[in-house]
C-alpha cells in the first residue's frame, strides 16, 4: 500500500523552519501532490528548539480519481522517511526520541553546533563532543547528509532555511523536479536572489555527496594543529628536556620571554628543571609530571594583569582581528571601546607590599561600612590617540612588574605547588601528576583568580601534605575527583562535598560584609 | 504585531468555489464569516493567536462586512462579551488558549450557559495538549459537562473544520447552548486547503444596527430564582434538542469496516488522522481512511448520543474507545450508558491506552496491538510487532552512543531582549542582599526560570505573582520579589495584584517588565503600547519608545502607590542598586519598580527597514556590535552565566597553551549593551569591546578618524 512520504524538519526559534514547511507544501502543491505540514512552535520560537512535521503523497491528484489521502500530524518513529535539522545536537536528538531508523531514513544535518545554555554557563568545557553526535547520524539512518549549512548560509547570504530546502531538493526524496523547487523561491527580491543562491549551493553539494559515498569524512573538524615548532626552543633547553615536552615548552618560553623576559623564561626552566630532578626516580622516563606542569606553570607564570590586558589590547593584530569580526568594510569608520573596572585589587597588585597593603586596609574597611568596593568603570577608545597613549603606558609598566606586591604573592603560590608536586612526586608519580594537573584551577583575573588559588591551596594544605586526614594511596584519587569538583560550581557546593566524602575539611567560611535589612514589621513584635 | 497577515486577509475575501491555501487556525476564521458572524472577541494565547490576530489587521474588512472585532483584557471579559447572544438573534464567536484562558473565562461562561442563548455562540479553544504545549495539561471537557456547552472536536481537516464552524452556530441556535470547539496545536497549525464559500454579512451588525433594546425576561437572566428552572431547561430541553440536532446532520461520521467490521473503533474526531495512520502501521487501513475494523469518529464530543453509540457497539465483537486526557469522561458514560441497556460488548479505553499525555501515533499502536492482541491476535503483522519492539531497543542504543542524555534546549529570550539585563541585575543583586523569593508569572520573564538564571518559586497564573506573595511575604524574613509582565498587569495584576497589596497595606516589591506589548503571545498591542504617532516622530528608529505611554505609571499613581522607580532595563548598575533599595528601604507598603526597554522584536521590526533605507540612501548609519577579546578572555565564561544571550557563545581556544573555550559574540548580536553593563557591574574580565562601525561616515569623521588611525599605528606593537 501506498504510504505518504514523511519528513521530520528541526530547527531553532527564529531559523525559518515555518517558511521552509510552507515551500514544501508549495512545491508539491505546483506538483500537483497532496501534502501537510503542521507545527508546535508554542514559545520555542524563542530560540528554542521546535519541529515541523510534513506528509506528501507519492502520488498526484490526477492518479487518484478525486480521492483524498488522509495525512497523519504526528511523526511514527523508525517510520519516518527523512528527518532535516539545522543543527548537530537536535538531530541527534531526535533520533535519540527514535524516530530515524538505518532501514529507512534519510537524516539531512547540519554540521555545525548552535551550543546550549548548559554548555555555554559550565566554568570548564561543557561542549558536547561532537564525534558520538556524528556516530548516532551514522549509525541510524539509512543514508545521510551532513553539511556545514553554516558556510553555505554565509557564501549566499540567506537563511538556513534556504539551504536546508536545496538540500531535501537534491536528496531526491520528493518526486519533484529542480524547477518545481526553483519556481517556489523564484522572484525579484534581493532575499528571493539569496535563498535561490543557497538552494543552488545545498542542491549540488547533497548530489555531490550521493555520489561519491563518504558525507561525515570531510566535515569532521581537521584535530586541533599540533603546537608549531615555529616557536622553538633554545637548543641549550632543549638538549636538558625530552622531545615530548618540546613543542609546548617552546611556546610557553616564547611566552614567557613577551611576557616578562628571557630572565623569567630561565626562571621557568629551573622550575621544571625541578620538577624533572624530583621525576628521575620513578620508571616512567617521559616525565609525565613535568609534562604536565609544563603548560600550567607557564600559564601561571603569564598572570593576567592590567599590564598584560592593556598590551594585549593595543597590538595592532588585535586591531585587524577586532575588523574583520564587526565586518567593518572599506571606508567605514570603526570605534573600538574597552570595558575596564580595575579596582583597588588591580592597582594594588601593582605597588610594592608596604603600599600595597594600607590600600587594601581602605577598601576592606570601606566594604565593613556597607559601601561598595571602590573600582573604577572605564571605557577606553582604543581607536583614538588618548585611549591608545594610556594604554601603552600601562603597557610599558611591564619593567616594574616584578617589584609589584601581586608579583611577589604569585611567585610565593607558585613555589609552594611545585614544592607540594615535588614532595608528592617522591611518594607516589600519580599523586605528583594530579597535582600537577590542579595547575588548570588557575586562570582569569579578580575573583576567579582568587577562587582558582584558594581551591588549590586547600587541596595542597589539606588533601595531601603530612597534616592530610586522607590515606597516602587514596589520595591520587581524592585530588582528581576534588580538582574535578572545583570546576563544577562558583559557589563551591561540588567541591565542599568532594572533600568531605574523602575526609578533607570544607573550605573554611570567608568573611563577607552582610547588608541587613532593617525591618520595622519584624521589629514590632 | 509579530506576524504580518498580508496574504491571508485576502483569503479571508475569497468567495464560492475559490480554493482556501493555509493554516487550519484561519480556516476557522474564514468560516466565522462564511457564517455571518457578528462580532468577534477573544485573548491571544498560542495556538490561536492568530485568528484574532489576522481579524485586527483585517479591519477595513471587518468594517466592510459590519463584523465588530474586539482585543479583550482577558478571557473573562471575551466571555462577557457572548451576553450579547443572550438576548439578541446574533452570532458571536470568541478564542483563547485553554486550559489556562477557559479557566478565566469561567465564572461568564456559567452565567450564559445558564440562561442559554438566542443567537449561536461559538467559543474556539486552543487545546494547549501534548508536546509543545506551555500551560499545565487539564481537560476542556469538564467545563462542557458542568456548564451544560456543547463540546466540537473536528477531525483536523479543513474542509471539515470549517464544515464543523458552520454547524456550530446552528447546533447553539438549536439548543441554546454556547458551542465549544477545541482544537489542538497542530490542527490549528495544519497546512491544507478547502472550497470556500461567500462570506455572509450578518443581518445586524455595526452597519445595521438593534432599534429596540429587548424587553425585560427575567428568564434571561442568571439570578435566582429563575436559575433553577434554567437548570431544569438544560437537561430537558438543550441537551436533547442538542442531541437531536447532532443525529440529524449527523456531525458524528460512521465508517463501516470490513473484514474486521464486528471490531469497533470509537475516536475523538482530532485523533482521525493519527489512528488512520496507526492503522496504516498495522496494515488495516489504506491511504485514504477505507479501514477494515469499523470506525465512528464524534466531532461532537459532548453532548453525546446514546442511540449512536449503542447502535454501533451492539453488534461489535468488542469495542476501543481512543479518547485523549484525563478524567476519560467518554469512556465513563459510555459504560454506563452500555450497563443501563445491559449491552454486553467489551468496552476497553484507558485500560490499554495510557490515561494520560498526547495520544501520538505511537502510543495509540501500543493500544492498538492489545486490542487486537485480545481480540483479533491474527490480525497483527509481524513486521508491526517488529516495528513496536524495535522502537525501545533503538533509543537504547542511542542513549548508549551517546553515554549522558543531551542537554535540553528550552525557549530563551531573544537576542537583545529588554527583560535579560533586569535577571542580570537581579542575580547581581541578590548577592548583596541575599537568596529572596520569587513569585513567578506567566510572559516572556518566564524563561528565566531556565539557566542561566534559573530564577522563580512559583507560578499561579497570568498576572497572578503579586497576588501569589501575599501569603508568603508575611512570614518571610527577607523582603519577597514579585514578577510580572505589562501584558499580565493589564489581564489580571492590576486588580487581583496591586489593588489587593495596597488595600491590606502589604510589604511587597513588585516588578513590572514595561516591555510595550504582550510580547510572549506574538506582540499583540495592549493599552500601554506606544502609539504609532510616537514611532513615527521619533527621529533615532532604534531607542526604546515605551517610555513614551505613561499608562501603567499614572494608572499606579491614581491607585495610591508611594514608592514608584522607573529603571531603564539595560542600565544594570542601576537597576541592581533599585532593586537592593527595595529589599531594604524602610518603606513599608508596596515597592514597584518599572522596568522600561522596548520588546526587542517590535523595536527590530522598526529598525531594519529604517536602516535599509537610510543605507540606500546613502546616508550615515551607525551599528553597534560587542565582542570578547580571544586571548583576554580567562575561559571562565561568568559573562554568560550572567546572560544566556544567544549571540554569546564559545569557541575553542586559539591559544595553544590554554585549553578552556574562549566566549565569542557571534553574527546576529544587536549591539543592545548588556555584555558592556554586565562586564562593568559584576566587574568581568576585561575582554569585552564595544564597536561602532560608521557606515557612509561624514567627510570631517572619515579625516579625524584617518588621523588618529595614523597616530594610533605609530603607537601600536605588532
Amino acid at each position: 500500500m501506498t504510504q505518504p512520504i514523511s519528513i521530520l524538519l528541526c530547527a531553532l526559534g527564529g531559523e525559518g523552519g515555518g517558511v521552509l514547511a510552507d515551500w514544501l507544501v508549495d512545491v508539491a502543491r505546483h506538483a500537483g501532490h497532496p501534502a501537510q505540514a503542521t507545527s508546535i512552535p508554542g514559545v520555542a520560537q524563542r530560540t528554542g528548539a521546535t519541529t515541523y512535521y510534513l506528509e506528501v503523497y507519492p502520488l498526484p491528484h490526477s492518479q487518484l480519481q478525486g480521492r483524498l489521502p488522509v495525512l497523519g500530524l504526528n511523526p511514527l518513529p523508525g517510520r519516518l522517511d527523512a528527518l532535516v535539522s539545522s543543527e548537530l545536537l537536535e538531530t541527534a536528538r531526535q533520533i535519540g526520541n527514535g524516530l530515524a531508523s538505518n532501514d529507512r531514513t534519510l537524516v539531512i544535518s547540519a554540521s555545525s553546533r548552535a551550543l546550549t545554555t548548559a554548555e555555554k554557563m559550565t566554568m570548564g568545557d561543557g561542549r558536547r563532543p561532537e564525534g558520538p553526535l556524528l556516530d548516532v547520524v551514522a549509525a541510524h539512518s539509512q543514508r545521510h547528509h551532513v553539511m556545514d549549512m553554516a558556510s553555505l548560509c554565509q557564501q549566499s547570504g540567506t537563511l538556513v532555511s534556504a539551504v536546508m530546502f536545496g538540500a531535501i531538493a537534491g536528496s531526491g526524496l520528493l518526486p519533484f523536479t529542480r524547477e518545481h523547487y526553483e519556481t517556489v523561491l523564484a522572484g525579484p527580491s534581493k532575499a528571493a536572489q539569496a535563498s535561490l543562491r543557497g538552494f543552488a549551493l545545498a542542491f549540488d553539494l547533497v548530489m555531490r555527496q550521493r555520489e561519491q559515498a563518504q558525507y561525515v569524512e570531510h566535515v569532521m573538524k581537521p584535530a586541533v594543529a599540533a603546537p608549531s615548532a615555529s616557536a622553538a626552543l633554545p637548543a641549550d633547553v632543549a638538549a636538558k628536556f625530552p622531545a615530548e615536552l618540546h613543542p609546548l615548552m617552546g611556546l610557553a618560553h616564547q611566552r614567557l620571554v613577551e611576557y616578562q623576559g628571557p630572565a623569567y623564561a630561565r626562571l621557568y626552566v629551573q622550575q621544571l628543571e625541578r620538577l624533572m630532578a624530583a621525576e628521575s626516580a620513578s620508571a616512567d622516563d617521559t616525565c609525565p609530571v613535568t609534562l604536565e606542569a609544563t603548560r600550567w606553570l607557564a600559564l601561571w607564570m603569564a598572570f593576567d594583569d592590567i599590564i598584560r590586558v592593556a598590551d594585549l589590547k593595543s597590538r595592532a593584530s588585535r586591531w585587524t582581528r577586532v575588523m574583520q569580526e564587526v565586518k567593518a568594510k572599506e571606508g567605514d569608520v570603526l570605534k573600538v571601546y574597552d570595558h575596564f573596572k580595575p579596582g583597588v585589587p588591580e592597582l594594588a597588585a601593582l605597588l610594592p607590599q608596604g603600599l600595597a597593603n594600607p590600600l587594601l586596609r581602605w577598601d576592606r574597611a570601606r566594604v565593613a561600612r556597607g559601601q561598595a568596593p571602590w573600582s573604577m568603570p572605564l571605557k577606553v577608545a582604543r581607536h583614538a590617540l588618548w585611549g591608545m597613549v594610556s594604554l601603552r603606558l600601562l603597557a610599558s609598566l611591564r619593567v616594574l612588574r616584578p617589584l609589584g606586591s601581586r608579583y611577589a604573592t604569585e611567585q610565593a603560590l607558585i613555589e609552594e605547588w611545585l614544592r607540594g608536586i615535588e614532595a608528592a612526586t617522591r611518594l607516589s608519580p600519580e599523586l605528583g601528576l594530579e597535582l600537577a594537573r590542579c595547575g588548570q584551577l588557575i586562570k582569569g583575573y579578580g575573583s576567579t583568580n582568587e577562587r582558582g588559588k584558594d581551591n588549590l591551596l586547600h587541596i595542597l594544605r589539606h588533601v595531601c601534605g603530612p597534616t592530610s586526614a586522607v590515606p597516602l594511596a587514596e589520595q591520587a584519587h581524592a585530588v582528581a575527583r576534588i580538582r574535578h569538583a572545583a570546576l563544577q560550581d562558583e559557589a563551591g557546593q561540588a567541591l565542599d562535598q568532594a572533600l568531605l566524602q574523602h575526609g578533607a575539611p570544607a573550605r573554611p567560611v570567608k568573611e563577607q560584609p552582610v547588608l541587613w535589612m532593617k525591618n520595622p514589621r519584624l521589629q514590632k513584635s | 504585531m509579530e506576524v504580518s497577515f498580508h496574504e491571508e486577509i485576502k483569503a479571508l475575501r475569497m468567495g464560492a468555489g475559490e480554493v482556501f491555501h493555509g493554516e487550519g487556525i484561519l480556516a476557522i476564521t474564514k468560516g466565522l464569516l462564511q457564517s455571518g458572524v457578528s462580532y468577534v472577541g477573544g485573548y491571544q494565547g498560542a495556538p490561536v493567536s492568530h485568528l484574532l490576530d489576522v481579524m485586527v489587521q483585517a479591519k477595513p474588512y471587518m468594517d466592510e462586512l459590519g463584523v465588530h472585532v474586539e482585543a479583550c483584557s482577558n478571557e473573562a471579559s471575551a466571555a462577557a462579551m457572548l451576553g450579547a447572544s443572550i438576548h439578541y438573534p446574533i452570532r458571536g464567536a470568541v478564542t483563547w488558549k485553554s486550559i489556562v484562558g477557559t479557566n478565566v473565562a469561567a465564572d461568564a461562561l456559567s452565567n450564559l450557559s445558564s440562561p442559554g442563548v438566542t443567537g449561536g455562540v461559538l467559543i474556539v479553544v486552543g487545546e494547549d495538549y501534548g508536546e509543545g504545549a506551555s500551560v499545565i495539561q487539564e481537560r476542556t471537557h469538564a467545563y462542557a459537562l458542568k456548564s451544560g456547552m456543547c463540546l466540537l472536536d473536528p477531525r483536523p481537516e479543513l474542509g471539515q473544520m470549517v464544515n464543523m464552524v458552520e454547524h456550530g452556530f446552528r447546533l447553539s441556535e438549536a439548543s441554546n447552548m454556547p458551542v465549544m470547539m477545541e482544537l489542538r496545536i497542530r490542527a490549528c497549525h495544519v497546512r491544507g486547503q478547502f472550497v470556500a464559500k461567500d462570506n455572509q454579512a450578518p443581518k445586524l451588525s455595526k452597519k445595521h444596527l438593534i432599534d429596540e433594546p429587548a424587553g425585560f425576561n427575567y428568564m434571561r437572566l442568571a439570578h435566582p430564582p429563575v436559575t433553577f428552572a434554567q437548570e431544569k431547561r438544560k437537561v430537558e430541553h438543550r441537551l436533547p434538542a442538542a442531541r437531536q440536532y447532532i443525529a440529524e446532520q449527523r456531525l458524528n461520521e460512521h465508517f463501516e469496516g470490513s473484514t474486521h467490521r464486528h471490531l469497533g473503533l470509537i475516536v475523538q474526531g482530532g485523533l482521525y488522522n493519527t489512528l488512520m495512520r496507526t492503522l496504516q502501521q498495522f496494515d488495516l487501513a489504506d491511504a485514504f481512511g477505507v479501514t477494515s475494523l469499523s470506525v465512528l469518529v464524534l466531532n461532537v464530543t459532548y453532548p453525546l448520543v446514546p442511540d449512536e453509540l449503542v447502535n454501533f457497539c451492539k453488534d461489535k465483537s468488542a469495542v476501543l474507545l481512543l479518547e485523549e486526557g484525563q478524567p476519560e469522561y467518554i469512556e465513563q458514560e459510555l459504560a454506563l450508558m452500555l450497563r443501563r441497556l445491559d449491552l454486553q460488548t467489551p468496552l476497553h479505553g484507558k485500560d490499554m491506552l495510557p490515561s494520560g499525555g498526547e495520544y501520538t501515533a505511537e502510543v495509540m499502536a501500543q493500544g492498538l496491538l492489545k486490542f487486537l492482541d485480545r481480540h483479533q491476535a491474527d490480525a497483527v503483522p509481524e513486521a508491526t510487532r517488529q516495528w513496536l519492539a524495535t522502537n525501545g531497543e533503538r533509543r537504547q542504543q542511542v542513549q548508549t552512543l551517546l553515554g549522558s542524555p543531551v542537554p535540553a534546549r528550552p525557549p530563551g529570550m531573544c537576542i537583545g531582549c529588554p527583560e535579560r539585563p533586569v535577571f542580570s541585575a537581579l542575580k547581581l543583586a541578590q548577592q548583596d542582599v541575599g537568596p529572596v523569593h520569587i513569585a513567578g508569572d506567566i510572559g516572556c520573564h518566564a524563561l528565566a526560570t531556565f539557566e542561566p538564571f534559573s530564577f522563580g518559586h512559583s507560578i499561579l497564573g497570568y498576572g497572578m505573582s503579586l497576588a501569589s506573595r501575599a501569603g508568603v511575604s508575611p512570614v518571610m524574613k527577607r523582603r519577597v520579589l514579585s514578577v510580572m509582565g505589562d501584558g499580565g498587569f493589564w489581564h489580571n495584576g492590576l486588580l487581583t495584584g496591586v489593588q489587593s497589596a495596597l488595600f491590606n497595606g502589604d510589604d511587597a516589591v513588585l516588578l513590572i517588565f514595561k516591555n510595550g506589548y504582550t510580547s510572549a503571545t506574538g506582540t499583540q498591542d495592549i493599552i500601554n503600547t506606544p502609539t504609532d504617532i510616537a514611532k513615527e516622530l521619533a527621529g533615532d528608529k532604534r531607542q526604546s519608545m515605551v517610555h513614551t505611554n505613561q499608562t501603567i505609571e499614572s494608572t499606579l499613581k491614581g491607585l495610591g502607590v508611594q514608592w514608584l522607580r522607573t529603571v531603564h532595563t539595560y542600565e544594570v548598575s542601576h537597576m541592581q542598586a533599585t532593586l537592593t533599595e527595595a529589599f531594604t528601604t524602610e518603606f513599608q507598603g508596596l515597592k514597584v519598580i518599572v522596568a522600561e526597554g522596548e520588546c526587542q522584536l517590535e523595536r527590530q521590526r522598526r529598525i531594519k527597514p529604517w536602516l535599509a533605507s537610510l543605507l540606500s540612501k546613502g546616508e550615515r548609519v551607525e551599528r553597534v556590535k560587542y565582542g570578547v577579546d580571544e586571548d583576554v578572555c580567562n575561559g571562565d565564561h561568568a559573562c554568560i552565566r550572567l546572560s544566556g544571550c544567544p549571540t554569546l557563545t564559545l569557541k575553542d581556544n586559539p591559544d595553544p597553551l590554554k585549553v578552556d573555550p574562549v566566549a565569542t559574540v557571534i553574527d546576529g548580536c544587536v549591539g543592545c549593551g548588556l555584555c558592556g553593563e554586565n562586564a562593568h557591574a559584576a566587574t568581568l574580565c576585561p575582554s569585552f569591546y564595544r564597536a561602532e562601525v560608521v557606515q557612509n561616515p561624514k567627510l570631517h569623521e572619515r579625516l579625524w578618524a584617518r588621523w588618529q588611525s595614523l597616530a594610533t599605528r605609530w603607537l601600536q606593537p605588532a
